[in-house]
């Protein structure tokens, strides 16, 4: 035997038990199921999950479906994925109740779900991830009336009208407010921009004009419309700095301005939202033997227990972003 | 207010030249209907704000205030420049239902050239302001040329090519960064949306440059006379001897290009270019259009018109605003006031023959 063959034959030798040594037991199929991809958040949701350790060393493998913000989009992709032998479906709903169906189909097929980031009218998932929205309303107006000594007046600018986010948060910000004395804060306005920067920013203008010097706090049921105001603020040629302006979701324009004094922003952690999710997916799929792999779960160990994966709902806390911890949070955005 | 009878146009006057005009006092008047419904529009809210200052339930009038006028205009920029594309594709007898996407394509582009994060997309940094500009129109304008050669070239429905293009941009814009935002923009490109000209507002300077520059271009040259006989009667258009394919790829190439100055301007307004930017815009350009006159079916309609018609918008949204309107009812307002504007335009219509 001369040389050069003698080398390929250790090198397929090799090859070949690489290859048997390295052939993964089975990759666990999670499908998931996104309302939408236009948002900043689905964006991070994405790509907190594509970092998640699982994914990351080949034990999980993801597909995410853009629902188009269409529930019935999201039931078809449901059926899709339970044809297409997936182990596992991970769903952010667009709709708290025609979306029951995604639960109902992946149930009916033996097929694990975990619902993530809004929420479901069941009960029937394995599990619920995701962040109270009457708590997040609630911090963040708290935070603007703690500013203002619990007096003065406020605008509200809310999420879609009749939305689950629009009526949770709204149902925290009245809570913040009620426990002010009766009659020392006013509500001026409240209305509705879509979470939209732009729409926010014209009705922040119009208010600006007719309630001159009289706004003293702006709560913003998302980070997007928060930052439209504060730009109708600096068009109007005021200093953004008068007002106390919070905001929900913690998006990275929201934590730069936080950075420079001119909001608070109440962090909605996406990373925790779908990490948890995936870990609680693979511990149904695998078995009683799975342990969770996220760092999330040593991160909230004194707020978020892990139960074996076993709880019905799972809270992610929030975070409240401030001039000290806007930083460390950019670096993670990187 | 269609005094002009643009469909005969190219038979009666050699090109190159004006057809004469009707100039009665009645014609005049009814020309000027849109404005006097302005005016008695905003006599209205301004009415019920001194009302309520008279009464003493408000300090002040929010309303009648140079200020409050300006902020009126600034709002109604990006409709204006928008509804102006618009105009001309529907004196055209077209539509374009992809100015929304194709401005949110175009901010995304203009963004990516002046940016601080680099990460956004693969070219993206800090240059010259020119550039980011260029791009953005040139962006604008090719989605547009695109719109008018499918439809030119393979006679489709303007309604379906467009809404395919409401699509694709959309698509466009989210690939260019995978769906993320670009924020941290330079302070000269935000100087489009948040400039003063001589203590004006950019985005009005350049509504009002863009709408003098159309209302020369559609009442003062071959294009616009060739464009309302595209419109009025595209088949003795073409026996005239107009090349109706050119007149239609130029005007979504307009519309193309003015949705790409208005994805400019919004993105430097907000400060950050979105991919769900604009969504809807297209309606908001249409329902000026209509208001101000124009017909859905070609061949009439005035730049005057929809300019007022983008300004009864504007002071119906800041004006329901700032009476304190909730917004459902703002809605129910704005959509009597869209369908209400075509019946008066219609019975007068009936009754011009």
């Amino acid at each position: 035997m001369n040389q050069p063959q003698c080398f390929g034959c250790a090198f397929a030798a090799l090859a070949a038990s690489a290859l048997l040594l390295a052939a993964p037991p089975k990759r666990v199929k999670i499908a998931v199921l996104m309302y939408g991809n236009k948002a900043e958040f689905v964006q991070l949701m994405q790509r907190y999950g594509r970092q998640h350790p699982a994914v990351t060393s080949n034990l999980a493998e993801l597909t995410f479906y853009d629902g188009r913000y269409d529930a019935s989009v999201q039931n078809d992709q449901a059926q899709l994925a339970i044809n297409s032998k997936y182990d596992a479906i991970i769903v952010n709903p667009m709709d708290f109740e025609a979306n029951v169906e995604v639960v109902r189909k992946a149930r009916r097929a033996h097929v694990p779900v975990v619902v993530t980031n809004a929420r479901l009218h069941t009960e029937e998932m394995n599990a619920e991830v995701g962040s109270d929205d009457v708590l997040g309303g609630y911090l963040e107006a708290r935070n603007v009336l703690q500013k203002s000594g619990c007096k003065g007046n406020v605008v509200i600018i809310e999420g879609p009208k009749g939305g689950s986010g629009e009526i949770q948060r709204g149902q925290g910000n009245m809570k913040a407010i009620s426990e002010c004395p009766a009659g020392s804060v006013k509500i001026l306005e409240r209305k509705t921009a879509n979470w939209s920067r732009a729409e926010a920013l014209d009705v922040m203008q119009n208010w600006l004009s007719r309630h001159r010097g009289k706004i003293d706090g702006i709560i913003a049921q998302n980070d997007e419309m928060a930052l439209g105001a504060i730009e109708a603020i600096k068009s109007a040629g005021l200093n953004v700095h008068s007002f106390h302006i919070a905001g929900i979701d913690g998006v990275t324009d929201a934590l730069n301005a936080v950075k420079q004094g001119e909001m608070t922003s109440i962090l909605q952690d996406a990373k925790a939202q779908m990490q948890a999710s995936i870990d609680i997916a693979m511990r149904a799929v695998e078995g009683p033997g799975y342990k969770p792999l996220s760092p999330i779960w040593k991160q909230y160990a004194n707020s978020l227990q892990w139960n074996d994966g076993q709880s019905k709902h799972y809270a992610i806390p929030w975070t409240v972003v401030t001039r000290d911890n806007a930083d460390e949070l950019l670096q993670g955005r990187k | 207010m269609h005094t002009e009878e643009p469909v005969e146009a190219p038979e009666r006057a050699p090109a190159g030249t004006v057809p004469p005009r009707r100039t009665g006092a009645l014609a005049r008047v009814k020309n000027y209907g849109i404005v006097i419904a302005f005016i008695l529009l905003c006599i209205l809210i301004g009415a019920i704000c001194q009302y309520r200052v008279a009464r003493g339930e408000w300090p002040e009038n929010a309303f009648v205030t140079i200020d409050n006028f300006l902020l009126i205009l600034y709002q109604v920029s990006i409709n204006g420049i928008l509804a102006v594309g618009m105009t001309m594709v529907i004196v055209s007898g077209g539509i374009d239902l992809s100015v929304g996407s194709v401005l949110a394509f175009a901010g995304m582009l203009a963004a990516s050239c002046a940016t601080g994060s680099a990460a956004a997309t693969p070219w993206s940094g800090t240059y010259p302001v020119a550039v980011a500009v260029f791009l953005a129109l040139l962006g604008g304008a090719a989605c547009g040329a695109l719109n008018g050669w499918i439809i030119a070239r393979f006679r489709i429905q303007a309604f379906i090519a467009t809404l395919g293009m409401l699509l694709a941009a959309r698509g466009f814009t989210m690939s260019l960064t995978g769906g993320n935002p670009i924020s941290s923009l330079s302070p000269q490109l935000r100087w489009f949306g948040v400039g003063t000209v001589w203590r004006v507002p950019v985005p009005i300077v350049l509504f009002l440059a863009v709408f003098a520059m159309a209302w020369v271009v559609l009442n003062r040259t071959v294009f616009g006379r060739y464009v309302y006989a595209v419109g009025g009667n595209e088949k003795s258009a073409r026996t005239s001897g107009i090349r109706t394919k050119w007149v239609k790829l130029g005007v979504y190439t307009i519309s193309g290009l003015l949705a790409g100055l208005a994805g400019i301007v919004l993105t430097a307004k907000t400060g950050s270019a979105q991919t769900n930017a604009g969504s809807s815009y297209e309606l908001d350009a249409i329902a000026a259009a209509v208001i101000g006159g124009s017909s859905l079916s070609g061949g009439v309609g005035t730049l005057l018109g929809t300019l007022f018609g983008a300004l009864i918008i504007g002071v119906m949204n800041n004006g329901l605003d700032i009476l304190g309107v909730e917004s459902f009812y703002q809605l129910i307002v704005k959509g009597a006031l869209i369908v209400g504007a075509v019946i008066a335009d219609s019975s007068r219509a009936r009754a011009d023959v």
